[in-house]
Order: C-alpha cells, then structure tokens, then sequence
C-alpha cells in the first residue's frame, strides 16, 4: 500500500518529519518498506499485514498516525442524499444472492462533462502508482485510495435497460475487459449484469463496452461490498489482478461504503460538473456490533508491565474503539465495525502494547520448571551423523520430493511411494522411498565438477505408502566413489573404495550404538550384501551396476552405496554403558597362517574357531590378507590372530598349545585349509 | 691362490660395510655374505676340490673371515643403531603432510541447526522433532488458520495424494512450517512446557536464489502459568544475540500471525553494514530474523489448554536464512547442490 504525506495531513495534523513518521509507523506494525521523496510530498510503501484490511486506505493508515501521535482524526461531513426505491422506473437493482452482495448501492449521475482530472488529483494517484484515464475513472480510483473502497462507474447510455443485475455467469459467457482481455465466465464468477449481457466481473473489473469515455454523459456509479472469497476465486480462475479485487478480497468495512460513494459523488459534481438524480440501494449496511471486557490485570498479566488506565484508554480513543469503565479496573470496549479483526481481550491488549511500543515493554527471562523430555531418535541421530564426521564423511541435504524418474532410476517398479497432488513441478511428483538416488545424483554432480573422491552421507526421512496410511522414518545413507590417495612414509597408496570400507564405516556406526548381534550377508544378485541386525535386514550394501551408474552419467567409475533404517537400527540400539572389571592376568596372542580355497567364507570359519576356542579364546581377528604369486590359483592367504586370556590365572605355553591345535585341526577338517 | 681369494673377499667386505648407513642395507649386506647362500659359505663348496694339507690352513683362514665379518657387522648395527637414536627426529622431513585420517563435516544447516538447539537447550528447552508428513487439522485448525486463509490454498502447501485417516475428506499434506509441533506437544503433554522443534518443511515456490520448495525451521515454544510477552523479549534477546553476537542491535516490531497474539517480528541490526544499508538488508538497516507471539487463545483452546490459566509465547525461525547470514551466502540452492567444494567450507 503506498500513501503521500500530504494525503494523510488531510486527515490528520502532522507536526514530525517523514522519516520520524516512517520509523513510528513501522514499530507500530506498519511496516514501511520505503519512504521516497516526490516534489512536495512523500511517499510511503506500507507493508499491509492481511488481518487490516483497513490499512489499504488513506483514511485507516491516518487513523494509526492519529493514535501514534496522539492527534485527532478528523471527520468529513457530507449533504444526506435521500435513497429512492424504484423511481419512475429509471433504476432497478436486482440482487440475486444476498450471500455473494450483502450490499449494493448505485447512484445516477447526469450531466457530466468528462476531461482530464485537475492536476492535484491525477498528482496523488501518479504518487501511489495509480495511471490516470480520465476525470470520472480517476475519482472513482482517488476515493478507492483514499477509503478503501473500491468504486466503479459505468456509463449509463450503454447500459441496456435500466437496471442492475448481480447474479453469477452462465456457463460460456464472454466479457472483454477494461485492460482489453477477452474472459470467458462460468458458474462460480459473480458478475454485474444489464439486461442483456455481462457488464462486469463483480470487485473485479468493469467492461470495456460500458468504459465511462470522453463522451460519456451519465454514469452509474457503484458502491458494494462483495463476498472476499468469491472474488478471490474468480481473480485466481481469471488470473487477473487489480486494485478492487485487492481490497475485496481482504473484506471491505461496509459503514464506509456509503462515505465512500458520497465523496465520489461530490468530486464529480465538484470537477465533472453533472448532478446526482437518483440513490439506490440494496442490502443490509448494519454490521455486528462487539463488546468485550479488558482487565487491566490481563493487560500486565500478558505483557508484564502495568500500564495505566488513562493511557489504555487514550490508545482505543484514538484506534476507534469506544472504551467505558464497566467495573473496578475493568473496561467495557465497543469493537468498531472497521477492526473486524479484534474479537477478544488478547486483540486489545495488542493494540495496547503496539501503539505502546513493544520497546517500552521490560526484557524478562521465564520462572519455568520445564520437563526435560530427551528425543531417543534426535540423540542418537546426532551420534551416527558425528562418527560418520569423525571417519571423514560429509553430510550432505538433498531433496526429499523428487522426480518419478528419479525415484525410479534404482528401484524401477517400485510401489507405495507417496505422490503429492499438486506438485510445482516434476521434480517433485513423489516422496523419496529411499535415499540412494539422491547420494547418486550428488556424487554425479561432484564428478561434473572434477572431484576424484566422493565421500557422503545423509540421514533423512524416507515415506512409503501401507494400506492409504502414511509411513514416514529416518535412513542412513552412504555413499563412496573413487580412489583415496593416502600418502605414508613408505610413499602414496592408492586405496579405492569398495564394500569393505562400507562395511567398515557401518560396523563402526553399529558397535558404537551398542548393536552386538549384527551380520553382513552376500545376496544372490552378487552385487550387493544385506545387513541384518538380529536376523533382521535393516539395509543393504551395494556395488551399483555400470547400467544404474548411467542412469546417472556416471562412466568408468567405481560407486558404492549403504542404505539402512536408521528407525530399525535405533530400536536395536543400546546406549547404557557398563564397565567390564580390566583383566588381572595377561593374554596370549598365536598367529596361525593359512592357505585356504577362494569360496570359504571366512564369517563362518572365524565362527566355527570362536566356538571351539572357548572359553579361553577372547578375540579372533584377521591380521593379513594375500593375494599373489606365492599362493597357488584358486586360493588366498590369510593370518588369522586367536587371543587367549584367563580370568582365573596367568595362561601357560603348554595350557595354550592343546586349545589352539585344536583350532587348527578345525579349519583344517572343516574347512580344508592349509597351514602355512 | 686360495690365500689371496679371501683376504680379497674380506677387502671387498670390509669397503662396503664401511658405506653402509641404513640397517636395511646392513641386513642386505649380511645375507650377502653371511646368509645360507651367501658369498662366505659359499667358500665352504670349494674345500673338496683342494689337496689335504691345504685343507687345515684354509679352515682357519676359513674361520678367521667369518669371525672377523661376524664382528664388523656387529660393530656397523650398534653404530647405525646409535645413530637412529640420537638423530631420529631430524630424519623426518617435516615438510612432508602428516599422515591422520581425514575429518569429515556436518551440513552448515546441521551445523546452524545444532547450534540454535545447543543454545535453547542450555536455556532449558528440550529439543524434540516431529513428522514431516501432517493433517490439515495441526498444520493449519489447530493453529487457528481459518479454513479459507490463503496459506491453505494449493499454491502455498503441498497435499498429498492420500487422506487423513481422521477426516476422509481431507487430504494429509508436507507440514508447510514447524508450528504444528506446538498443536502436537501440547495435545500431549500439560505443561509446563519448553519445546524446540527443528525439521523439514515444504512449500510450493519456485527454486531461485532466495526460495526452495523444501527448507528448514526451528520452532519454539514455553507455556506454563506465568510466561509474559517480557520473557518473550528476554529469551529472543539471548538466542538473537548468542548466534550473531553481542554487539547486534534488536527491534521487536508488531505484525500478524493468526497463531499468536500479540504477534512481533524480530529485527537484528544488518550484520553486513551495521545498520547503515545495504543490498542485503535492502537499504534498511534492519534483518528480519523470526517471527514470534503469545500464543493465541484460540490454539490452547483447541488443544484443551484454559487459555485463562496459561499463557506462552512461541517463534519460529528459518535456517537457511540465518545460515546464509551467518556465512554470507547469497543463494539458497547451494545447500541443496552439495557441491565438497561448498561444504568443505564449513
């Protein structure tokens, strides 16, 4: 909303500069987002929140200037003009549905002559960005201005019969507007009509054929109130836009439309010299009226500052409300009809407080006994994002709508995924099932922009569709691409990545939430292993196939993905802490070498050797691992280190000896391995 | 003949031990003459082929080289070893990288999210987050968004194709800000309560440099008997000033929510020119931060709160927004791209 500085000094003594204005004005909810000299005047842009629509008006911005400055507002008085019901036959107003028109008004003015408006006025409408047309279009948009209330004038020779209908449209028919666009109508547009046809899109823009023009002589002037969602509906069906549309959308305060219309009235009179013949009008023009009771102990309850009753009543006075002292420091409070918006004591105590100044309100900090309620998912979230870090991972943030293409790019077929019903675009048609795509598409765009090693993760929600009910929860995802240089003292190592350094980053993350019983399965498809937190899948690993990699332009390049439910994961998580006493006696570390057949699954042999070792044998680990001209084809080298330890006494060579022979005849019988 | 061979053998060896400077090298240089093939039991394949009484000469001369080789590679491995000792530290070139596993890094909007938690946390509020998939009834009924406010329309929040299970007729929808976390706590808990709720939320906009159709909010709220509009401003004054610094100026301007009432935004002094106006504050001076209130009556009231007996104040704020002041970053859409290039930065 844009207002002058003179305009308002016609409504109210100003006796501070515009920039002291601007600034009041602004602490006071009126936002003025800038303040641009014009000659003589000012011109402020006001940033009108949507519950005052009382603030798209000269006279209510004047009215806040009043109440911050302490001034009165002045009153404008008009010559009564008596409304006449069906005169002589001249008018007829036919209000179809008093739910779409709770009011119409129309006057007759005859004898105008219609030039350009005096400078003064088409300086105003320049000022707030309005164009100038001509004397009786520029009245009409100047009091629009000026009160809010949006006005139309038709021009009474074109209209067919003398009268007025505000029905809706009939399916199909056709107006061409005032800015020259052909619109076709339907059903849910409400429309002015004359006996023939369409003359305006009611609230929101005349009719060319009935354009008030050079040679007009008799107009209709119209003032109405409009139902706001009607209008609304119908701007966004026609994607129209304009002044009046605005302002009926947001509600119109019908005690002004009469003031309005009689202020247009006398500037024509006044500038195009014709004479109002005939009033008339339809509809109710009472609204409710509202008391409500203010407690001044409400008042510093809320705000925590006690303010006087004096003062309280001073800031209503001057916003419009009537205020009468009820009972001991309590106020009655007449609500006025144009703060539509204030229904209760809280409303009040706003304005209280607003034309205050929250500055002058104190800085305190609560007495609050709060319940510390911890997030278990929040907390341990936290945890996996940090030793994800910690192992030289980063995080990344994709998006959780995404195309279908996208979507299934890995998982072609896939059902539940959740659509969304009015997506901006395609690249939000559906909820992610899953976050893999969204890592591929990331290590993509890195490869685009020549990084060689990719290492990211994200933990995210992931939505699926069960039985038309929403499932949401959170994923671990990670993925890998390209070779780590990692220069040592012995020279560069070229490390690239595969499953195990997955495995490796996800075992870590299980063992430090305190998930014991997991395991890694190879699945059938050899591309990717399962991994299973007490016989349970909770996700998998995966070596993605060069044809899903080209899916994402990615060529000649190695990518490895872990995708997990995290929701899984943290039920199974454990996070009390408990000490183990240290041993008292030392351990015994055997190395044992072996040779054995490619196809031996090494989780089961270290299984079988752990259950023969007990209870001596703490800890089974693989040491070394070969491939290579001194192992014979088909076969791979490995050390494996077997612990011993006792709670009860120091382990001796010769106790040791029997329990790991044993160990070795084991993998020999079971697992034909050879000792090296 | 046999003579000159190994006073020659022990010349050679003796020269090249002397050279030697690493135990590496020595070891290699043991094997060479010392080891199971080495040059001196090699010496050991050439008795049979000589006459008898030359055999005990040789023998001893035999014996006197691998003595005498025995010794000087004794003597050159403590040397060496000595050496290591007192010089290992000015052996490594420490202009060579140091050898540590890399640390990764959290997203800048983990990052911000983290730290705005760490600070309500210290202030006695508990840090819980809520589903991103919502009813109509707490994303808008419950927070006292009239059914025909503008924000429900289509243009403003994502429906999804899938209906509440409470209400047939109405479609579940992405939550279009965090404050429905207010309707769900509340509806759950009696207070007192000190609530920040981070997380997700989604609205239709077109992608540009300042707007994303998915982003990032903190709500927060307290409620009890007691809490003003004062501690408002006390407890935004701290936040304010702990992410962007003592120094800032604040303001607390009225403006419109239909969740709270009074309703105030919070201005800081803009951190890039200090108030004196530029493109980022828009000549202003001023940052619009967050949006904040005493939470409306009508909100207790759905929720089963006697909006005479408590009171609260809520805000919410957006991440990027404050990370992208906190960074200086000028475009949204890079948290989102994860360029390593950009979150190697943070």
């Amino acid at each position: 909303m844009q207002v002058t500085y003179n305009w308002l000094k016609d409504f109210v003594e100003i006796n501070i500069a515009p920039e002291e204005l601007a600034e009041k004005l602004t602490m006071a909810g009126l936002e003025v987002t800038s303040l641009k000299p014009a000659g003589e005047d000012w011109v402020f842009e006001i940033e009108v929140t949507s519950n005052r629509p009382d603030w798209l008006s000269v006279v209510g911005i004047a009215r806040e200037v009043s109440a911050i400055t302490g001034k009165k507002l002045a009153q404008r008085k008009f010559k009564p003009v008596v409304y006449t019901r069906k005169q002589s036959g001249e008018l007829s107003i036919d209000v179809q549905d008093k739910k779409d028109c709770p009011l119409y008004t129309a006057k007759i003015i005859r004898g105008i002559r219609v030039s350009f408006a005096p400078d003064w006025l088409r300086q105003r409408l320049e000022l707030v960005g309005c164009r100038s047309i001509n004397s009786i279009v520029d009245i009409t948009n100047y009091v629009l201005f000026e009160y809010g209330e949006p006005l139309h004038a038709f021009d009474l020779g074109r209209l067919e019969g003398k009268n007025i209908i505000v029905r809706r449209a009939k399916d199909g028919e056709k107006i061409i507007t005032i800015d020259g666009q052909s619109q076709v109508l339907g059903p849910n547009i409400l429309v002015i009509a004359d006996k023939n046809r369409v003359v305006a899109v009611a609230g929101i823009m005349g009719g060319q054929d009935t354009e008030v023009s050079y040679s007009t002589k008799d107009i209709l002037l119209e003032a109405a109130v409009f139902d706001p969602l009607i209008i609304r509906r119908a701007r966004q069906k026609l994607g129209m836009q304009s002044e009046s549309a605005y302002r009926f959308e947001r509600g119109i305060n019908p005690q002004i439309v009469e003031e309005a219309s009689q202020r247009a009235r006398e500037l024509i009179e006044e500038i195009g010299g014709g004479k109002c013949v005939i009033a008339q009008g339809q509809g109710i023009l009472k609204a409710k009226k509202l008391n409500i009771s203010l407690e001044l102990k409400r008042v510093e309850k809320i705000l925590g500052k006690s303010i006087s009753l004096g003062r309280i009543k001073g800031i209503l006075g001057y916003l419009g409300f009537k205020v009468a002292p009820k009972r001991k420091n309590i106020l009655g409070v007449s609500i006025p009809v144009h703060r539509q918006d204030v229904a209760r004591e809280e409303d009040l105590i706003e304005e209280i407080a607003r034309i205050l100044g929250y500055d002058e309100i104190p800085t305190t900090l609560p007495a609050i006994k709060p319940q510390i309620t911890i997030d278990k998912t929040r907390s341990l979230i936290t945890l996996v994002k940090n030793i994800l870090v910690g192992l030289g991972l980063n995080e990344v943030v994709t998006y959780s709508l995404i195309s279908r293409e996208l979507s299934a790019k890995l998982n072609p077929g896939k059902e539940g995924e959740i659509e969304i019903l009015n997506p901006l675009s395609k690249e939000q048609e559906v909820l992610r099932t899953a976050l893999a795509s969204g890592l591929l598409d990331c290590v993509s765009r890195n490869l685009n922009h020549k990084q060689d090693y990719i290492n990211i993760f994200e933990v995210a929600k992931v939505f699926a569709k069960n039985n038309n009910h929403s499932k949401e929860g959170f994923n671990l995802a990670i993925a890998l691409c390209g070779i780590k240089p990692r220069l040592f003292k012995q020279g560069l190592v070229k490390d690239e990545v595969g499953i195990l350094h997955l495995k490796g980053l996800v075992e870590t993350v299980l063992s430090r939430v305190g998930i014991k019983h997991y395991c890694f399965k190879q699945e059938d498809n050899a591309e990717s292993v399962g991994v299973y937190i007490n016989k349970e899948r909770i996700g998998l690993l995966l070596e993605v196939g060069r044809g899903n990699l080209e899916k994402f332009e990615i060529k000649n390049r190695k990518v490895v993905v872990a995708e997990l439910s995290l929701e899984r994961l943290l039920a199974e998580a454990g996070t009390q802490k408990k000490f183990v006493p240290l041993p008292l006696y030392p351990g015994i570390t055997r190395d044992i070498s072996l040779l054995i057949n490619e196809k031996t699954v090494i989780e089961e042999m270290i299984l079988a050797v752990q259950e023969k070792g007990k209870p001596w044998l703490r800890e089974v680990r693989v040491t070394d691992y070969y491939r290579g001209k001194q192992i014979p084809l088909g076969f791979k080298g490995l050390t494996i280190s077997c612990f011993y330890r006792s709670d009860e006494r120091t382990l001796t060579e010769t106790e040791i000896h029997p329990l790991h022979a044993a160990l070795v005849a084991v993998l020999e019988e079971r697992f034909g391995v050879k000792i090296r | 003949m046999s003579g000159v061979n190994i006073k020659a053998i022990q010349e050679q060896a003796e020269q090249e031990i002397n050279s030697v400077n690493s135990l590496q090298a020595l070891e290699a240089l043991r094997v060479k003459y010392l080891g199971r093939k080495g040059i001196v039991v090699e010496l050991t394949g050439l008795i049979p082929s000589l006459p008898i009484e030359e055999r005990k000469i040789f023998g001893q001369q035999f014996n006197a080289l691998k003595n005498k080789l025995t010794d000087l590679f004794a003597g050159k491995e403590k040397g060496l070893a000595e050496i290591k000792i007192s010089e290992g530290n000015a052996r490594v070139d420490i202009g060579l990288p140091g050898i540590v596993q890399d640390l990764g890094r959290l997203h800048p909007l983990t990052q911000v999210i983290e730290e705005i938690c760490d600070i309500l946390t210290r202030l006695g509020f508990s840090v819980v987050e809520g589903p991103e998939i919502e009813t109509e009834y707490n994303n808008f009924t419950g927070l006292n968004i009239p059914l025909e406010h503008p924000s429900r329309d289509v243009f403003d929040t994502f429906y999804l194709k899938l209906s509440d299970p409470d209400c047939r007729t109405r479609n579940l929808l992405l939550r279009s800000q965090t404050s429905p976390m207010q309707v769900r706590m509340m509806k759950a808990h009696k207070p007192p309560l000190a609530v920040a709720a981070p997380g997700k939320v989604y609205r239709p906009d077109a992608v540009d440099a300042s707007h994303s159709f998915m982003f990032h909010q903190i709500e927060g709220f307290m409620v009890d008997r007691d809490i003003k509009f004062s501690d408002l401003k006390g407890v935004l004054e701290l936040l304010a000033k702990a992410i962007f610094g003592q120094g800032i100026k604040m303001r607390f301007r009225p403006h419109f929510f239909p969740f709270t009432e009074p309703s105030a935004e919070i201005d800081i002094s803009c951190i890039i020119c200090q108030g004196k106006g530029c493109s980022v504050c828009s000549r202003k001076g001023w940052l619009e931060i967050l949006g904040s209130g005493m939470i409306h009556p009508n909100v207790f009231r759905n929720v089963g709160y006697d909006p005479k007996k408590y009171t609260g104040f809520a805000f919410g704020l957006g991440i990027e927004r404050i990370a992208m002041l906190k960074f200086g970053i000028d475009d949204i859409r890079l948290f989102f791209e994860n360029d390593l290039r950009f979150l190697s930065q943070f």
